[in-house]
């Protein structure tokens, strides 16, 4: 009963959010200057022709109308179509423009639909190095404040969280995949091209887990159950394992929700760089061809993640501990 | 009585931090306990006490540092053990401590960590059988059902209720001796009592010996067999406790004894009383406030808080009204609607023949500026970044006044009046002690002279010199100026002291309003009688808790049950009580109590 | 004694007493005292110093080119002792360490900037909705989960996709697009502020709420915030830098960090230096961003999360 309540409202309330941010998109699309359909029809198109084009494609209709009309078809699960991509194969450039191709145009649903694999693929691998090297790192140093594992923690993460992921990204392709020919790097044939981008991803995301895990875990050292515990009988290793680490993997939980956003924009600068297939280089080469709606289409995509996540995070977290409400 | 000590300390001594700065906390500290033994230890804070009752269970951490001596116990010293063999003594070792609710991890079920620690003590322990134990122990601690609670999470548990499952948890091994280190300090009078009694039930029956610390000497004396006095880390006085209530030899003791607040042994402060005067300065009508709680696992249901209810009563001109009652029966929320935070839901609270919810613009400023408000925590109350003068100008300039002269000359009267120094005048309040604080806090009030004084819990948290001091300033002024106090506070040696009458809450509701010697002689509701049952006092008890007290805890306020709110615990409840409410009736001029046996005492006196 | 029996003693409440004036105080004088600090004080001044004085005072131009004098390597590399280009030169022959310096200066600026965007936004908001509460708090706290649910790069990069990038436009942009952090911290703090006593007692003296809001809320809870705003300073200049390199930031020929290294990149195989060595100077200098914000955020966990 209380996790079927705690997900209708959830959902609810994330089903505003995404609409919250459809209507960002939608306006700031709208607002900044740069005319799509002239991109599209190319620098050398009539005015008329553009025109023509603008009206059929209903982008001069006033915005409400617009985004009425957007928003109907969101509720059906219709994303609408790529502006520049046709249905099979690579996106065409603006020049070839014409009223050939565009009913041939792709859906943005099934370019979403082909790349987010690839890009969850790569985020959950880089979770699991994150995870692990944090794990490893963070532990003993939330255990003995102050002392050296805490000034290791604290170094490591000063420096991994000072590396731009796209400059390390090209430094170790240069190294690991040119020089010394362990891993693949540009492009993908398989699972082991992930390996790379994943860790780049990873550096980037550890420096964060590591402070907060430290935090976490040295303030729940602090907490008098924990010296109570003791007193009681309990040993060591129980008292940090079953009590310290329990009470820690809340704010733990909470941060890497929060921290998915920041992955997912992560990824677009990894991908891009790795020229990995995924939703990242899509988001880019979108933006670039000022291709709307796939824009808001992956904009929509990726907030509908996050919210997702962010629901599953919080129904650990009161599993967890019970005194949580959300 | 020969057979050897259960425990025994011989000249242990503690210090805290090292080398040159090293200090003493505890010195040359001496005593046995022998099996089945209550030895009291009593001093007031600060006198090592704590730090005592940890070294006998082996929990000093830095900076704490043993010094000298040993806590002998199966002739070994417990103090020398390596970790691994201490923690095999813990089950014969167990401690319970003063804060209930942070000594259990919030995550898990209260009965999975008493298992737990079961388990962990006597290893190998059957699981099933484990359970079995913890959920009887849980029932002999009178936990209601415990075979749900033991399914239950800390933060479910009363602070009672936790502290009779933590008694649970150390005794749950068997232990030779338990250390109890004011156990009943975090609880309500009336809780604290039962909480008591239990231990000493549960001991007997197990035949543990018990080291009993607390800072409440009438406490002890109830508990304890012997009783060591504890001043400055030195063991100064040891006695049965009759004999060291009666002939104190040290003057550590006599002070501790005279500070101890008297009841039915002292006079009331006879407040000048305006009699008939034309109207209350407050009159607070029917007034009802609830606050909606989301209900868990619902969509849109709220549970009701029903914070106060139905609140009538007057207070006069020129008095010093008092409102008691223990955690959770609405005082603060009282004192919210009687300074105008909050509005109540049905009811009005009129003051000065204004209703207070249809107060505007000027007539709300002549409001604010006639009843002010003394906040309870004198740490918290003052902005930490503005001095004290500007603290107390503020209120002049919000109140429209603009000469700076002139509001200099009116803060620094003011501050003479309360009797602050004027070089304060442009410190910050980061050095003041509590004591100077709440002079500030009653400045910042009086500096707009107004008519009536709230003081929410103003002196609870003062020493009981500093309180006598502020009360006798409170009395000074009100000569002066003609005030009127309105008290809320949960101290009724305190109220005994200052308040020409009282209304006692419970649940949200007023019990009874009485005179100040009616209620403290002749109270006239049970749950008065039970108060006053439990206050921690050396005088002979008008009211035995026995008679005044069933077992149970106040039932919550969410979803109370129909009927009297107090009849879960009260040992005269019949029929009637639980199936209607019954309402304030008139005792006297001036005096009701809500119960259905005053009526009918007064059905008697009419016959 | 009192019902409750309490034992309140002044020494329990001592730390509770030195609120507020000092704490930020305190904070510095925490931090300065640590190591990591010191650390990444020296290294920012060196760097500091270096982009502000060195461009002028070598008299190289950032933009020159010198065709000649092209993809020179550095001189400690080995083979030519090019002093005048102590980093190479890159593939039109500019000076890369002056190009770096002068990045760093552009980095610097929109970094700083951006935060102070963000500071002003966020704050403002978490400020009503923590003061207010209610239908403003919730309106707030849902834009601020919108706005938190779309990578901000994606929105950074869609608005300076389809409009111009200049530096205000980029300070704009990512400072609209990463308030809500700030936004919810003041918020969490104000709400448990706004009851406590001492804005009761302001309450009860008849101030407005504004004054309350600005005289007594802020200038206790923006301190603690600001400190570690310091480590988003950092953030937001790989943020930049990340717009630069996807050609989305200052245009060219004003050399920053992200095109320089996106432009070095093509010759990454002959000519490794030139996207490699101004990604050192950034994360030297975001190293030492991190390591004193880091400081100054741990200062303040200590002082207010207080003793056990």
């Amino acid at each position: 009963m209380f996790i079927i309540s705690f997900l209708v409202r959830r959902l609810a309330q994330g089903a505003l959010i995404i609409f919250l941010v459809t209507l960002l998109i939608f306006t700031l699309l709208r607002v900044v200057p740069g005319d799509p359909v002239r991109l599209m029809a190319g620098g050398m198109a009539p005015e008329a022709l553009i025109e023509q084009i603008a009206k059929e494609m209903g982008l001069r209709d006033p915005v409400l109308v617009q985004f009425g009309r957007y928003m109907s078809g969101v509720v059906r699960g219709d994303l609408g179509q790529s502006f520049v991509r046709p249905a099979s194969g690579a996106s065409t450039g603006g020049s070839s423009f014409g009223d050939a191709t565009r009913g041939e145009r792709a859906d943005v649903l099934t370019l979403i639909g082909e790349t987010l694999p690839m890009t969850l693929q790569l985020a959950f691998l880089a979770i699991v190095f994150a995870m692990l090297f944090s794990f490893l790192v963070g532990i003993p140093a939330g255990l003995s404040p102050g002392r050296w594992p805490d000034k290791v923690a604290f170094y490591v993460s000063s420096i991994f969280i000072s590396l731009p992921g796209f400059w390390l990204g090209i430094v170790l392709a240069l190294l690991l995949s040119v020089k010394l020919g362990w891993l693949p790097a540009i492009g993908y044939k398989g699972f082991a091209y992930t390996i790379l981008p994943a860790i780049v991803l990873a550096v980037e995301l550890s420096p964060v887990l590591i402070r907060t895990l430290t935090g976490s875990i040295s303030s729940a050292m602090m907490m008098p159950f924990i010296a109570v515990g003791r007193v009681r009988g309990l040993s060591q290793r129980r008292i940090i394992f079953a009590h310290a680490l329990r009470n820690a993997s809340v704010p733990l939980l909470n941060l890497l929700g929060i921290q998915i956003s920041g992955l997912l924009g992560g990824v677009l600068v990894i991908e891009f760089i790795f020229d990995y297939p995924g939703l990242g280089l899509l988001t880019i080469n979108a933006v670039l061809q000022r291709d709307f709606p796939l824009i808001q289409g992956i904009a929509i995509v990726t907030s509908a993640i996050f919210v997702l996540i962010n629901i599953a995070v919080d129904l650990i977290a009161t599993l967890i501990d019970p005194r949580l409400e959300y | 009585m020969n057979s050897s000590p259960v425990l025994s300390v011989k000249n242990l001594g503690v210090e805290v931090g090292t080398g040159a700065g090293a200090r003493p906390v505890l010195s040359d500290v001496s005593f046995d306990l022998a099996p089945r033994e209550i030895v009291g230890i009593i001093g007031a804070s600060g006198s090592g006490k704590t730090v005592l009752a940890r070294a006998l269970v082996n929990w000093i951490d830095p900076p704490l540092r043993i010094s000298s001596g040993s806590v002998e116990y199966k002739s070994q010293n417990i103090l020398d053990l390596a970790g691994g063999r201490m923690r095999l003594l813990r089950r014969e070792i167990a401690y319970v401590g003063a804060n209930p609710m942070g000594a259990l991890d919030p995550t898990l079920p209260v009965g999975r960590q008493i298992v737990e620690k079961l388990s962990a003590v006597v290893p190998g322990i059957d699981p099933s059988e484990a359970r079995k134990r913890v959920i009887d122990l849980l029932g002999a601690v009178r936990i209601p059902s415990p075979r749900l609670r033991f399914d239950e999470y800390p933060s479910q548990f009363s602070g009672g209720m936790m502290q009779r499952a933590l008694i649970v948890d150390a005794l749950i091994s068997n232990p030779a001796f338990l250390v109890a280190d004011n156990v009943t300090q975090p609880l309500d009078v009336t809780v604290a009592a039962q909480v008591l009694r239990l231990m000493r039930e549960l001991t007997e029956r197990f035949d543990t010996a018990v080291v009993f610390v607390s800072s409440s000497l009438p406490t002890v004396k109830e508990a304890a067999d012997q009783v060591l006095v504890l001043s400055e880390g030195r063991i100064v006085e040891r006695n049965t406790p009759q004999r060291l209530i009666d002939a104190p030899q040290h003057p550590y003791t006599l002070q501790l004894i005279s500070q101890i607040p008297k009841i039915w042994t002292s006079e009331a402060v006879a407040v000048p009383r305006t009699p008939n005067a034309a109207r209350p300065t407050i009159s607070i009508r029917d007034a009802t406030r609830t606050y909606l709680v989301r209900k868990r696992g619902t969509f849109a249901a709220h549970s009701e808080v029903r914070a106060v209810r139905n609140v009538t009563f007057d207070v006069m001109p020129g008095e010093n009204f008092g409102v008691v009652g223990e955690s959770g029966c609405g005082k603060s929320t009282l004192m919210r609607l009687l300074s105008r935070l909050e509005f109540p839901d049905s009811g009005s609270v009129i003051c000065d023949g204004q209703d207070l919810s249809k107060l505007r613009g000027k007539m709300l400023l002549k409001f604010r500026r006639d009843f002010q408000l003394v906040l309870q925590d004198p740490f918290n109350s003052l902005p930490p970044r503005t001095s004290i003068g500007a603290i107390l100008e503020d209120p002049l300039r919000v109140h429209g006044m603009r000469n700076a002269k002139e509001i200099r000359d009116r803060v620094l009267a003011v501050m003479a009046e309360v009797e602050l120094p004027a070089n304060l005048y442009d410190e910050l309040p980061l050095g003041l002690s509590a004591g100077q604080r709440q002079r500030v806090n009653v400045a910042r009030a009086m500096v707009l002279e107004p008519k009536v004084l709230i003081m929410d819990e103003t002196l609870s948290s003062l020493d009981q010199t500093e309180q006598f001091r502020l009360l006798a300033l409170f009395e000074k002024l009100q000569a002066q100026h003609g005030l009127t106090y309105v008290f809320i506070s949960h101290d009724l040696a305190m109220v005994r002291r200052v308040c020409n009458r009282v209304a006692v809450m419970y649940l949200g509701e007023v019990v009874e309003i009485a005179d100040n010697e009616r209620l403290f002689f002749d109270p006239g509701h049970p749950y008065t009688k039970a108060l006053l049952s439990a206050v921690p006092t050396l005088e002979e008890r008008r009211y035995k808790p026995e008679d005044c007290l069933l077992e149970g805890e106040p039932p919550s306020p969410i979803d109370l049950p129909p009927g009297c709110s107090f009849a879960s615990r009260c040992p005269h409840a019949f029929d009637r009580c639980h199936a209607e409410s019954p309402t304030l009736t008139v005792r006297n001029h001036g005096e009701s109590a809500a119960c259905f046996l005053v009526e009918r005492q007064g059905a008697r006196a009419a016959a | 004694m009192s019902l409750a029996q309490t034992n309140l003693s002044l020494k329990v409440t001592a730390p509770e007493a030195q609120r507020g004036a000092s704490l930020s105080r305190r904070i510095w004088k925490a931090a300065l005292a640590s190591n990591e600090f010191r650390v990444g004080l020296v290294i920012f001044a060196i760097l500091g110093l270096a982009a502000l004085l060195y461009p002028a005072l070598s008299g190289i131009d950032p933009t020159k080119m010198n065709v000649a004098g092209r993809l020179q390597s550095p001189p400690f590399l080995g083979d030519k002792w090019n002093w005048a280009a102590p980093l190479g030169t890159d593939q039109i022959g500019r000076d890369m360490l002056v190009r770096s310096l002068v990045g760093l200066r552009y980095s610097l600026l929109i970094g700083l900037s951006t935060v102070v965007v963000m500071l002003i936004i966020g704050c403002s908001l978490g400020m009503l909705a923590g003061y207010y509460g209610g239908r403003i708090d919730m309106v707030i706290m849902r834009i601020t989960d919108a706005q938190l649910s779309i990578p901000m790069i994606i929105l950074a990069i869609t608005v300076l996709g389809v409009s111009r990038p200049t530096i205000p436009a980029i300070i704009l942009v990512l400072g609209l697009s990463s308030w809500p952090v700030y936004a919810r911290v003041t918020r969490s703090v104000v709400m448990t502020e706004r009851k406590s006593e001492y804005v009761r007692a302001a309450q009860l003296s008849g101030a407005s709420d504004f004054r309350i809001m600005v005289w007594l809320l802020a200038p206790l809870v923006l301190p603690p915030i600001i400190f570690v705003s310091v480590l988003d300073v950092a953030r937001m200049m790989i943020f930049e830098s990340i717009l630069g390199f996807i050609g989305l930031g200052v245009q060219p020929p004003t050399p920053t960090f992200g095109n320089i290294i996106a432009d070095g990149r093509k010759y990454l195989l002959n000519a490794w230096w030139i996207a490699t060595m101004p990604g050192v100077f950034l994360c030297l200098t975001l190293t030492s961003i991190n390591l004193m914000g880091a400081s100054l955020e741990r200062a303040r966990n200590r002082i207010y999360g207080g003793v056990s």
